[in-house]
């Protein structure tokens, strides 16, 4: 008994060529930071990187060119994004543009939605946040109380969206509403994409324990939006937002994301490393290496046009788990550098990503939830 | 997987389904009419022209049913035989990678270690140090031991006996461990499908296993280390035959048995523990498969072996070319 078919990863260019090509673009834009900031580096915001990454044709890549995508291939996408992530490259402000929010409007959007709103993003400047949770509706997604009534010529919305990832630095949200008075659960929701500038929309941070500002709350009262606002069906929004969770779930970023700490490890303990510290090494690289050949499995899939919501749980299950298990196994085998405070950047990075990595399992879907698709793929529910 | 691999896997199951009670005999017997020996050897030499992704299909097969032969080395130790130019083995035949002693003078003096299945099998193929040679056994002395599964894991004491040594250029130990995590992989998958079956037929409180949460979690996390080894194996498998880097997937191998090995302890705990007593029985089938892991994780390597192994080749490596390596080789696979 198996729960994970796995697909051939194969891209229909050079592989090799294309990692050059982000390879020497990285050499030549990759910012110098404090490498803490390298970690969990998905999260890490630098809307200058994602203009010139825009600019070099790294987003959006899968769209069409005439709204200013680059058409290529989604493994081909793959390769790049890897090569973002393994590097620490600052790619939090378009993100989830890139990742979710362009793919829908592809999906379900109006050719009005896909003009104003797929070129900005492909550029690298127009960046998009996801309004799902609300104050009594989190893992229990399905207890969304915010609504859109309709009224002449759009909606009026009212109510509130929280842990809005980067809400304070993106122009629109895409976020689901509840659009049937009265209805239950999965049904009556509906799509709308809600530009953040409107009036009667107001975003508050909310600081993380670490001091950084990621998340935020968003309040919606009596904003009105246009009729062409909505996406997709009136009443469908429970089935395309949830669709629109297997890529979120799926991606090389819920094993790679850390990936320089492990690298800045290897170079501490250079070319001759005592057993221990060898052992800790392997057992880490072994980890890295499987996930890897199960992302590329899922990715494959999911270019095949098979919907892997199963196999996505178990790569974001695993790999957030040895995201979590990278900085505590570091941790218990250093020397000196485990006391945390001796300015050196393995020590900058470890300090952030124990403080981190407990959201890994939290954001996107949590562990508990992770496991009941799996379940529900054993079908045990 | 090609037609030809789903038709091997086809057979495979159908024959090793059909030995389940037979005797060590009849079994091997059973499966040698089937061809699975000359697995590896090319069709040119009269082989069946398989590829290490065939190979490792087939050890998932047997690891499902905890088949009690030493199918895996007699692949091996005949593919192998092949290679350094030595007539087959005739019969059964294990491999024996472990050798204290050396050839002199076409003889071979002392230990074969840890044979699998060194007692019932009638020829032995031994490498050490780039050579290859084929001892019949009824000339050996044999220590019996076995692994915590009961599988005969023997040591052979020979003097003085004849053997033809051949250069041969294949890192057995490395194939062997292959050759494990597609038994691991098999074992874990029927670990988990009995655990699952279990669960939906098992009542407490009213209710099947299955519809507690506890339970579901539990096993959740079971199948995705069991989806973990067999990822890995496959990959491995696949590199193997591909060989991009030209060192018989060395990284791709050490990394799949040492993932496979990280799982064991999640694997067997978690289905006992699904599985409650009953599970825990000499009559229940379910130790046939946990005990197996279990021995399995220490052979051809166990987890500080190939942690090392791997960490020193890693370390070498540096920071920014361990992935600039694991890239580049599956990009040329």
């Amino acid at each position: 008994m198996s729960v994970f078919a796995i697909h051939r990863f194969a891209t229909s260019t050079d592989a090799q060529a294309l990692r050059a090509e982000v390879r020497a673009f990285l050499d030549e834009n990759l910012p110098e930071a404090n490498p803490a900031r390298r970690t969990n580096c998905w999260a890490v915001l630098d809307p200058d990187f994602s203009r010139r990454l825009g600019e070099a044709g790294f987003i959006g890549m899968l769209w069409p060119k005439r709204y200013g995508g680059h058409e290529r291939d989604p493994l081909e996408r793959y390769v790049v994004l890897e090569e973002l992530l393994a590097a620490g490259a600052p790619v939090g402000s378009h993100w989830i543009a890139d990742r979710q929010t362009g793919p829908v409007l592809l999906r379900y959007g109006t050719e009005a939605q896909r003009r104003k709103y797929l070129p900005g993003m492909a550029r690298g400047e127009l960046y998009a946040c996801i309004g799902l949770s609300e104050p009594g509706a989190g893992s229990d997604l399905a207890n969304i109380r915010s609504t859109a009534t309709r009224v002449e010529g759009g909606w009026r919305l009212k109510g509130q969206k929280v842990w809005t990832t980067n809400a304070h630095d993106a122009a629109v949200m895409l976020t689901l509403l509840r659009t049937e008075h009265g209805s239950e659960r999965r049904h009556g929701l509906s799509q709308f994409l809600v530009d953040l500038d409107l009036p009667g929309v107001e975003v508050r941070p909310i600081v993380d324990l670490v001091g950084h500002h990621e998340f935020n709350e968003v309040f919606i009262d009596d904003a009105e939006i246009p009729e062409g606002a909505l996406v997709g069906v009136e009443g469908e929004g429970w089935t395309q937002a949830t669709a629109e969770l297997a890529l979120e779930r799926s991606g090389p970023e819920r094993y790679l994301s850390s990936h320089v700490l492990l690298a800045s490890l290897i170079d501490a303990a250079g070319p001759e490393p005592d057993a221990v510290l060898a052992g800790v090494i392997g057992r880490l690289a072994a980890e890295l290496w499987t996930l890897r050949q199960m992302s590329m499995s899922v990715a494959a899939k999911l270019a095949s046009g098979e919907d892997p919501m199963v196999e996505a749980a178990v790569v974001k299950d695993l790999g957030n788990s040895y995201e979590q298990a990278l900085p505590i196994a570091i941790q218990a085998a250093l020397g000196s550098e485990a006391q945390l405070a001796d300015g050196s950047a393995l020590a900058g990075m470890l300090a952030m990503l124990l403080q981190s990595s407990p959201s890994f399992s939290l954001r996107g879907g949590t562990r508990e939830i992770m496991r009941g698709i799996i379940a529900r793929g054993l079908r045990l529910r | 997987m090609s037609e030809q691999q789903a038709l091997l896997v086809e057979s495979a199951e159908s024959i090793f389904e059909s030995v389940g009670e037979a005797t060590f005999a009849e079994a091997w017997t059973a499966v040698e009419d089937a061809g699975f020996g000359i697995l590896l050897v090319d069709e040119a030499s009269g082989g069946f022209g398989g590829d290490w992704a065939d190979f490792y299909a087939v050890m998932r097969e047997a690891g499902k049913r905890a088949l009690p032969l030493p199918l895996g080395e007699m692949v091996l130790g005949t593919w192998c035989a092949h290679r350094a130019g030595l007539e087959a083995p005739p019969g059964m035949a294990s491999i024996a990678v472990e050798v204290n002693g050396e050839v002199r003078d076409g003889h071979f003096s002392g230990v074969l270690q840890r044979v699998p299945w060194g007692r019932r099998v009638n020829a032995v193929v031994a490498v050490a140090s780039g050579r290859a040679w084929v001892l019949p056994t009824h000339g050996a002395r044999i220590e019996a031991r076995t692994n915590p599964a009961g599988e005969p894991r023997d040591d052979l004491h020979f003097g003085k006996a004849a053997a033809t040594p051949a250069a041969v250029d294949v890192d057995l130990w490395l194939c062997a461990a292959l050759m494990r995590v597609g038994q691991m992989s098999g074992a874990a998958d029927s670990a988990l499908a009995m655990s699952v079956e279990h669960a939906n037929s098992r009542k407490q409180f009213g209710r099947v296993l299955a519809k507690f949460q506890a339970v579901q979690q539990n096993l959740a996390v079971l199948a995705a280390e069991a989806a973990a080894v067999n990822s890995a194996g496959q990959a491995a498998a696949l590199a193997r035959d591909r060989d991009p880097a030209g060192d018989g997937a060395e990284l791709e191998i050490a990394a799949a048995k040492l993932r496979a090995n990280m799982a064991v302890g999640t694997v067997t705990s978690t289905a006992h523990q699904v599985h409650g007593a009953i599970g825990f029985t000499e009559e229940y089938p379910l130790h046939r498969l946990t005990r197996r892991l279990m021995g399995w994780r220490s052979e051809y390597g166990n987890d500080r072996y190939w942690a090392e192994r791997l960490g020193v080749r890693v370390a070498r490596l540096g920071g920014a070319g361990l992935w600039r390596e694991i890239t580049r080789r599956s990009d040329l696979a």
